[in-house]
């Protein structure tokens, strides 16, 4: 019995001595990112969560694709394409290189049958907006694909860059059915879908044929990591142990906390971004009692200190926002007025207003106080700012009631009208992305969770889409951004970085912005040692 | 023998429909509609109206619960909401992960926790039988979770030598034993004390027992005497002892599946309970519970055949 033990622990304290280089090592040519989170499916035109895109992206393509820059369209699938001077007819050219996964060539009745299931009403896809108000997609013959709207769509380029319009195989899906997505996925990216477990791990294999890829990459054939596997952690600190001990070489899924000790790191370099466009925010509904008085959320945004946010949540990592996009997306107006933080003003406001501050220290008006409900995700993130945010109020007299609940259920309790306030992140490209996603009449309930309902916004919506020229969409969208700003219909809090941790074994490459997904198509990632 | 068998089974019936009642009352308790996580967030409320009818949520929790049960005598655990695979499918790629690490965990930690509580029973009293409860108070009182950070905090972080994100592949290859170790030995501390704990007492009984005097007696070694005569007699209650640890063994590996993302049923159990996929949660409990009364039989089969008197009466 004693034998036994001695040979137990002795093979136990051998493996772990022998297992040292080899854990740190990990395999050859294996890329492990770590994530936080999964999706619950990756079927481009029904997934609308950053988990989904970031795989997407890498094993499917797109008819054109977006610059570093997050502003300059470059060719996809599409080798070139022409706007008809209406504005209502986009001609795509596609190259007639480019195969799927299981070695079937693409021709551009692939691309009419992506397209068409995206805005088909039976497809449900909560993204179908994006594709503009189509008339029609035909295929003029095997590599030309005629794109017609019933009314201009300036942001059709950039939606198109989007992996909700990515190209995918009919055949696949209606093997597939519910499937698709889900037990497999024909795609033409530089990487294939290998095998999903949900909640664990997803792996990718190398697209060996793949040479169609953007020219914003140095790479201009097929990937050069073998495989790659996403890999679901969801602690935080386990993930920055795992970058630090190299059993993941990359990710963007990093705590804010553990930058400084990666950039410390000998082993280890931070890739980081200019234009990083995902920003966090609370809106409030605009027609609710209380936070209908415009002077209460004016009063409220200034209460509120994203500088102290920033610094003391966020170990001084994120950017403060006092706007509601990035100053560094396209078509921000530089004429919209920050609204800074300044909590004796915000007193003023609300005393001018008539809100009396009782004896408990919160304020009332006509017998009614000022104790709005913000509803919000669970999760460390939203309970810290939440927490930052009803200190804040506290300040000023209001009284914030937070209720946070789990991200399968928050979506449909912010569907309601229940709350007076709710917390949201989002990703966008440009100031029209955003807008037109937040601010439409429309949209109400959701995603205009505000109820802004406003003739004069859908119509500067509606010039800003149709624009046939930069200046005249950038003057529209400016307006509508300067409108809002000034109604304080929203809170803005910070945008967030992009910063990549990755390995010194990998071959420098750039981080990039679309949909706040870092590696993108992922073809510069390259093992140097 | 199979009569105690039969009797053993039988008598585990209830016990799984009662575990299959309080979980299915659990996750109704849980503030979610999974007819609105299957329709997603942008559905209209006639489409989750429409979703509740199918799934037959709209009638009386009874009800359900009647239907549930037929189901999952049919062997239909129902299809995951999230993954859109069926429930028995997602189960059988967690078990095997779930097996290797209770085995990996057990063929050190049971070994060791008796060797560890013969050599206290031997030199009662002294230091080294000191040292040894030292061990196991220890072990028993420190929770799974702790353990486990401390060890990825050292062995994984600070001196780079085990992985702990999750399974490397077969036990059979190096990365795969590299991957088990860590949650396997974080498991496996936990379970050491309470086996050497109770292994010493039984040996201390067995020790002052007339046959050992007679085995002394007779001039056997030491050593003989507490091999062949104190273990075989000692091991009867330590065995009991392992089959009621189970339920901590599996409780445990639920939280040694989440510290180190080891694919298992564990993780698995906690994931669907987090994302609100009912069936999947359903369907993990039950196999937990399963394994539980699984690893009750087998205890209570190894109690037969360690003392035959228990066949007579029981």
């Amino acid at each position: 019995m004693k034998h036994l033990t001695s040979i137990a622990t002795g093979a136990l304290l051998g493996l772990t001595a022998f297992a040292g280089p080899a854990a740190a090592q990990g395999s050859n040519n294996i890329l492990t990112i770590v994530r936080e989170v999964d999706s619950d499916r990756y079927d481009p035109q029904r997934s609308t969560a950053r988990g989904a895109s970031e795989v997407i992206f890498m094993m499917a393509d797109t008819l054109v694709s977006l610059d570093h820059d997050m502003s300059t369209i470059k060719p996809g699938i599409a080798s070139s394409w022409t706007v008809s001077p209406d504005g209502k007819t986009y001609t795509f050219k596609l190259r007639n290189d480019v195969s799927f996964c299981d070695g079937k060539k693409m021709t551009a009745q692939d691309v009419v049958y992506s397209m068409k299931r995206w805005i088909d009403p039976a497809t449900r896809s909560p993204v179908r907006w994006r594709a503009g108000k189509v008339d029609d997609i035909v295929a003029t013959d095997d590599f030309t694909v005629e794109y017609k709207l019933t009314a201009p769509f300036s942001e059709l380029l950039y939606q198109l860059t989007q992996s909700f319009a990515v190209i995918i195989d009919k055949a696949n899906v209606e093997a597939l059915g519910a499937d698709f997505g889900v037990k497999g996925f024909n795609g033409t990216g530089p990487y294939c879908w290998g095998e999903w477990k949900p909640r664990n791990e997803f792996r990718l294999k190398k697209h060996a044929a793949y040479k169609w890829g953007p020219p914003i990459y140095e790479n201009k054939g097929a990937a050069q990591i073998e495989e790659i596997v996403w890999k679901i952690v969801p602690e935080e600190n386990t993930r920055l142990a795992a970058v630090m001990t190299g059993q993941s070489q990359v990710t963007q899924y990093v705590p804010y906390s553990g930058l400084s000790q990666i950039r410390a790191n000998r082993n280890l370099k931070l890739v980081d971004s200019k234009e990083a466009f995902w920003t966090y925010f609370v809106g409030f509904k605009i027609d609710k009692e209380g936070v209908n008085d415009p002077a209460v959320r004016r009063a409220m945004v200034m209460a509120v200190d994203q500088k102290a946010i920033a610094e003391n949540l966020y170990f001084g990592e994120v950017e403060p926002a006092y706007s509601y996009i990035s100053s560094e997306a396209l078509d921000w107006n530089k004429a919209v007025t920050p609204i800074k933080t300044n909590v004796a003003e915000a007193n003023r406001i609300l005393d001018a207003a008539g809100w009396v501050k009782g004896a408990d220290g919160f304020r009332a008006k006509d017998g009614k106080k000022l104790s709005p409900i913000v509803y919000g995700f669970t999760g460390s993130t939203w309970q810290k700012l939440m927490e930052a945010i009803q200190g804040d109020l506290r300040k000023i007299g209001v009284d914030l009631r937070v209720q946070l609940f789990d991200a399968t259920i928050a979506w449909g309790k912010m569907a309601t009208q229940e709350f007076d306030m709710f917390g949201m992140s989002f990703p966008y490209i440009s100031a029209g992305d955003a807008l037109n996603l937040y601010f439409p009449s429309a949209n109400a309930p959701t995603p205009n969770r505000m109820n802004w309902k406003d003739p004069q916004t859908d119509e500067l919506l509606n010039k800003g889409i149709t624009a046939l020229n930069d200046a005249d969409r950038a003057a529209a969208y400016g307006e509508v951004l300067k409108k809002v700003h000034e109604a304080a219909v929203w809170l803005p809090l910070y945008h967030e970085p992009m910063k990549i941790a990755a390995s010194a074994r990998l071959a420098p490459f750039k981080a990039h912005n679309i949909y706040g997904c870092g590696l993108y198509k992922g073809l510069d990632l390259k093992f140097v040692r | 023998m199979l009569n105690h068998i039969a009797q053993r089974v039988a008598m585990s019936v209830p016990v799984l429909l009662g575990v299959l009642l309080f979980g299915f009352l659990l996750l109704q308790l849980v503030p979610a509609d999974p007819a609105a996580i299957v329709a997603g967030p942008t559905a209209t409320p006639e489409l989750v109206a429409q979703i509740r009818q199918d799934l037959g949520l709209d009638r009386p929790v009874f009800v359900q619960f009647g239907i549930y049960l037929a189901r999952v005598l049919q062997g239909d655990l129902g299809v995951s909401l999230i993954s859109n695979t069926s429930v028995i499918a997602e189960l059988g790629e967690a078990i095997g992960p779930t097996a290797e690490l209770m085995f990996a965990c057990l063929v050190w930690a049971v070994p060791l926790g008796i060797a560890l509580g013969t050599i206290a029973a031997v030199y009662r009293g002294r230091l080294l039988d000191r040292v040894v409860i030292a061990i196991s108070v220890a072990g028993v009182s420190t929770p799974v979770f702790f353990i486990g950070l401390i060890l990825m905090q050292y062995i994984g972080y600070h001196w780079g030598l085990l992985p702990f994100i999750g399974r490397g592949g077969p036990l059979w290859s190096l990365d795969g034993l590299a991957a088990i170790a860590l949650p396997a030995l974080t498991l496996g501390l936990v379970f050491i004390g309470p086996i050497a704990r109770m292994t010493r007492t039984a040996a201390l009984e067995v020790l002052s027992a007339d046959h050992v005097r007679t085995a002394r007696a007779k001039g056997l070694s030491e050593r003989a005497v507490v091999m062949r005569h104190v273990l075989r007699n000692a091991l009867i209650p330590v065995v009991t002892l392992i089959g009621l640890q189970a339920g901590y063994l599996l409780g445990g590996a639920v939280v040694t599946e989440t510290i180190y993302s080891w694919p298992g049923v564990g993780r698995l159990a906690v994931g669907a309970i987090l994302a609100s996929d009912f069936p999947l949660a359903q369907g993990a409990i039950l196999v937990l519970a399963l394994a539980f009364l699984v690893i009750n039989l087998i205890v209570d089969m190894l109690y037969a055949v360690l003392d035959p008197r228990v066949e007579k009466h029981g």
